[in-house]
């Protein structure tokens, strides 16, 4: 059984992680947003993986759950708090929810 | 315990009455009001009956003033004392059954405010009575002065009261001042507050300091008791309700100043300088406000002048070393001036509160017996008519005047003539006469009642003068020419009255038209009143105008002003931080985080 070399884990995390941050960034569907985060989230989740298995070190499994967990409970609660804003102001962009501005 | 429940039915009552009062309704809370003053009255008696002979201390807690000394706050129940707390809750208990009869008409609007703030008076009054300390006596001085401003001002839509309210307020915030002063200088001097410490130490303490202490705690008197110069706002606080002037004018509010320089007696008499002045000030007070009430029409304002007056004989008692005679009068004249305010507001109840003028009404003795008996009875004891209460203790006061100078002998018995002028000019243009104002009738019984009990306290209070100079450890000696001197004093003043009024052997209005210069100046007090207003508050008013519109608005406003443009431009470059966009939000957080990262790296 060959194993995958350390560095094709690291590769693929810092391509998805910066595809997250693009999107986070450019992106202004509040929707796409969301969904940009659970990819970066999904990047640190590689990474860990990849960390277990070469390094021998049993936390990254542990860790990599934690985050499957936390990113399932924050996706419940963004969209939630997507959903009402949606409908109480018919607005989809991050542009257009300015009411907190200074 | 049983000591301390003198105390404790007025505050329940307050916070009982105060809190679900809109619940139980404007009746139930009077009942529980009158219930409440009525059994701190049987208590304070038993208390008195125990304390009499013996005083008794009820320590209350320690307060921790300083690390060294520790400040024990009590009761002190001794004769002084517990008699004027008994006096007091016994007079209130009646004025204040008085006031449900009087407050009728306005049950249904919020009047149990009216007797949650009386419990309160009565309570703040009671602490100062028993205090034995300072510092509880000045906490009862501060709730008194609250409660007077919420009462003098309850018919909050007359400007006239909320006024009068305000001139009370500041006018007694002026002699508090003075009063704190004097309290923290009796701490240097004595180093303690507490009434027995002051009492030994009064003559071992150096007498520039006693006497500088002395001067500030007796202005704190001259507020409270409206002696000039702070006197203005007692003719004004008769905007208030009848039972409110009845109870601050006869035993209350202005009967704690005497109360207080009665009370650390032994302190004022070590200082000469002090008693002088108070001799002074009581002089000066006692005939200005008979002056004042000859030439007034005001139905209830010749009485508060004549409290004003009375109060001043007192001080002049107490300035002359005579405890007993000052303390006594204050005992007497809270039945008799109580008796008059609840027959005075007897009068204005029947004209549902329409009347003020004495010359509006007149001609009421067939209609209105019981109100006439009463407030003649008043007049009688307030001018010191054999036998009634007043005669012995302005006997008292007339004598010791006599002894100590002649020329003070002289004002007293000049106040003497007038006070008896004044008071039956106002009962005969009242109640003697041609009718000028029909629909009068006798008040119901709950009215009645306090003042058929008042009247028996006028006419045989007196008497108790004996027992009361033997509980004070003093002899009474009655004189017989001064008892000649006051019974004449006494008559002139009612026969010229009753000549003037009564008879028309002297037309009343030519008189007035004769003295109007005379008339004036003693209306308006020789002009204090409109010197405070006119000239102080006015000036001060001018000042700050002056001041308005050139410091202000050049200095300040021109600092403030010019840094204006400043702020605005940094706020505005702050301001592109914050447009809400969540995407720039993003970005500064990961530029903060690639920042962070790429130091970390640089570090090493």
């Amino acid at each position: 059984m060959r194993t995958i070399p350390l560095e094709a884990y690291l590769i693929l995390s810092f391509l998805l992680f910066g595809l997250g941050l693009l999107g986070m960034i450019a992106r202004r569907n509040l929707v796409t947003v969301l969904m940009s985060m659970e990819l970066a989230l999904n990047a640190v989740n590689v990474a860990l993986v990849g960390a277990d298995v070469h390094l021998g070190m049993v936390e990254g499994q542990i860790f990599a759950l934690f985050i499957i967990a936390l990113a399932a409970a924050e996706a419940a609660v963004g969209l939630g708090i997507i959903i009402a804003i949606f409908r109480l102001r018919k607005v989809e962009s991050t542009d257009e929810i300015t009411d907190m501005r200074g | 315990m049983e000591f301390l429940l003198v105390l404790i039915f007025p505050v329940v009552a307050f916070l009982v009455v105060g809190l679900l009062g809109r619940r139980l309704g404007d009746f139930p809370s009077a009942i529980i009001t009158v219930l409440a003053s009525s059994l701190s009255f049987l208590f304070s008696l038993y208390a008195a009956l125990q304390a009499i002979k013996n005083p008794v201390h009820v320590p209350l807690y320690t307060f921790i003033l300083l690390q060294s000394k520790p400040l024990e706050l009590g009761l002190l129940f001794d004769t002084l004392s517990s008699v004027v707390a008994t006096l007091v809750t016994f007079v209130a208990t009646f004025i204040f059954l008085y006031s449900i009869g009087y407050m009728r008409n306005l049950f249904g609007q919020w009047t149990y405010k009216f007797y949650a703030y009386l419990s309160f008076f009565l309570f703040s009054m009671l602490l100062i009575v028993l205090s034995d300390n300072l510092l509880l006596l000045f906490f009862g001085w501060e709730g008194v002065g609250l409660a007077s401003y919420l009462l003098i001002g309850y018919f909050h839509e007359q400007r006239k009261a909320t006024n009068a309210a305000l001139e009370a307020f500041v006018m007694n915030r002026v002699g508090d001042w003075l009063f704190l002063l004097g309290i923290l200088m009796s701490f240097i001097t004595f180093g303690s507050i507490r009434y027995q410490e002051m009492w030994e130490k009064a003559h071992l303490v150096d007498p520039l300091m006693l006497s500088w202490a002395c001067l500030l705690l007796f202005g704190g008197a001259v507020g409270k008791s409206g002696q000039v110069p702070l006197h203005t706002w007692l003719p004004n606080a008769m905007a208030g309700p009848t039972p409110v002037s009845a109870l601050l004018h006869s035993s209350t509010m202005v009967a704690a100043g005497v109360y207080m320089v009665a009370r650390l007696h032994p302190v004022f008499e070590a200082s000469d300088t002090a008693l002088k002045v108070i001799v002074l000030v009581g002089s000066v007070t006692a005939l200005m406000a008979a002056l004042a009430a000859t030439s007034h029409t005001d139905i209830k304002k010749i009485i508060a002048f004549s409290t004003m007056s009375q109060l001043g004989l007192m001080f002049i008692a107490l300035g002359l070393k005579d405890k007993l005679a000052g303390s006594f009068h204050l005992i007497t004249h809270a039945f008799f001036k109580a008796l008059l305010f609840l027959a005075a507001g007897s009068v204005i109840h029947t004209f549902h509160h329409k009347v003020h003028d004495i010359y509006e009404v007149g001609g009421l003795r067939n209609k209105m017996p019981v109100t006439y008996l009463s407030f003649m009875v008043g007049a009688l004891a307030l001018a010191g008519v054999f036998p009634f209460a007043g005669f012995w203790s302005k006997e008292l006061i007339l004598g010791r005047a006599y002894e100590a100078s002649f020329g003070i002998g002289v004002l007293v018995s000049v106040v003497s003539v007038l006070t008896a002028y004044y008071i039956f000019r106002e009962g005969f243009v009242m109640f003697h006469g041609e009718e000028r104002k029909g629909g009068a009738h006798e008040s119901e019984g709950v009215m009645i009642l306090p003042m058929a009990v008042l009247m028996l306290g006028s006419v045989f209070a007196g008497f108790g003068v004996w027992w009361y100079g033997s509980l004070m450890g003093k002899e009474v000696h009655i004189h017989g020419d001064t008892v000649v001197l006051s019974l004449v004093i006494a008559l002139v003043g009612i026969g010229v009255a009753y000549g003037v009024y009564v008879r028309r052997w002297l037309s009343a209005e030519e008189l007035y038209r004769v003295l109007r210069p005379l008339h004036t100046t003693f209306r308006e007090q020789f002009f204090t009143e409109r010197f405070y207003h006119k000239t102080l508050a006015g000036g001060y008013l001018l000042w700050s105008k002056v001041m308005h519109q050139t410091v202000e608005t050049l200095l300040i406003d021109g600092v403030v002003n010019g840094f204006y443009p400043l702020f605005r431009s940094v706020g505005g470059v702050i301001n592109l931080l914050q447009r809400g966009k969540l995407n720039m939000y993003v970005l500064g957080i990961y530029a903060g985080l690639a920042l962070l990262v790429l130091i970390t790296i640089l570090w090493r």
